[in-house]
């Protein structure tokens, strides 16, 4: 099976730049527990699934870039994205 | 806002931010690229701040974050730009792919885009154009929501003259 790195790297990058960003403040009454991360990701597999791959793309029948962009979005809250460090984060 | 809002909001961000990478990705070759792909995800960053609030909101952009996303979307974009130009003679030249064969092979490598199109450069130029307006609407948004009002020099508000 052939895998086309260039949307996969990329989209990877995207989605970790944006993913180290979700800092939950501990003080909000907003709390997302991992289940509701875990239930994101796999409506996020079904929505590439239904979205397809690029024109000339036969690696994979999913948007690869979609499911990059989530992985990349769940690394970069792992990794980088925990809690707010002071108020002047804005 | 009410709670089914806040509930919906942030999983339908992250999903959205989702789309808006595979609009910058497959501006090549679909309708799409980086302005509309970057403007897709500052969408689900304005979905995310207008519903919880600037300080609650769990997509937090820093003014440092966007001003290094900013400078390094920019800076791509030049580089790339340059790129052409010395190796080519013409700014912005499709470095990736060649068509005037002008180019050494080991550069046509470096620039080339590892898909079944082989768009060269274009692919990432809009990957640099998709982080500045990602960044740049955003910030627009962040300076709406944050203003509180004009003072005047003693810090009193200033009032509205109708």
């Amino acid at each position: 099976m052939i895998f086309y790195a260039g949307p996969i790297v990329l989209g990877f990058l995207l989605g970790f730049i944006i993913g180290s960003r979700i800092k939950v403040n501990p003080e909000s009454k907003l709390n997302f527990t991992w289940g509701s991360y875990i239930t994101i990701f796999i409506a996020a597999l079904v929505a590439a699934y239904f979205i397809g791959p690029f024109p000339y793309y036969q690696d994979v029948p999913l948007a690869s870039g979609f499911v990059s962009a989530i992985v990349g979005i769940f690394v970069g809250k792992v990794t980088l994205g925990r809690y707010v460090k002071d108020d002047t984060e804005h | 806002m009410s709670t089914i809002l806040k509930l919906f909001i942030f999983p339908a961000a992250l999903i959205i931010t989702c789309l808006g990478v595979n609009t910058i990705l497959g501006g090549h070759i679909t309708p799409g690229g980086g302005f509309q792909g970057g403007a897709i995800i500052a969408g689900a960053f304005i979905f995310c701040a207008v519903v919880y609030g600037l300080k609650d909101s769990p997509i937090k952009f820093s003014h440092d974050f966007m001003g290094r996303m900013e400078s390094i979307g920019a800076l791509a974009y030049v580089f790339i730009g340059v790129a052409g130009l010395i190796f080519a003679g013409s700014f912005l030249y499709n470095l990736g792919v060649d068509l005037y064969g002008i180019v050494p092979s080991f550069i046509k490598t470096i620039f080339d885009y590892p898909d079944p199109t082989h768009a060269g450069i274009i692919p990432y130029l809009n990957f640099a154009v998709g982080l500045k307006v990602l960044v740049g609407l955003s910030a627009v948004v962040i300076t709406f929501l944050g203003f509180e009002g004009e003072f005047d020099e003693d810090g009193e508000e200033i009032e509205e003259i109708e």
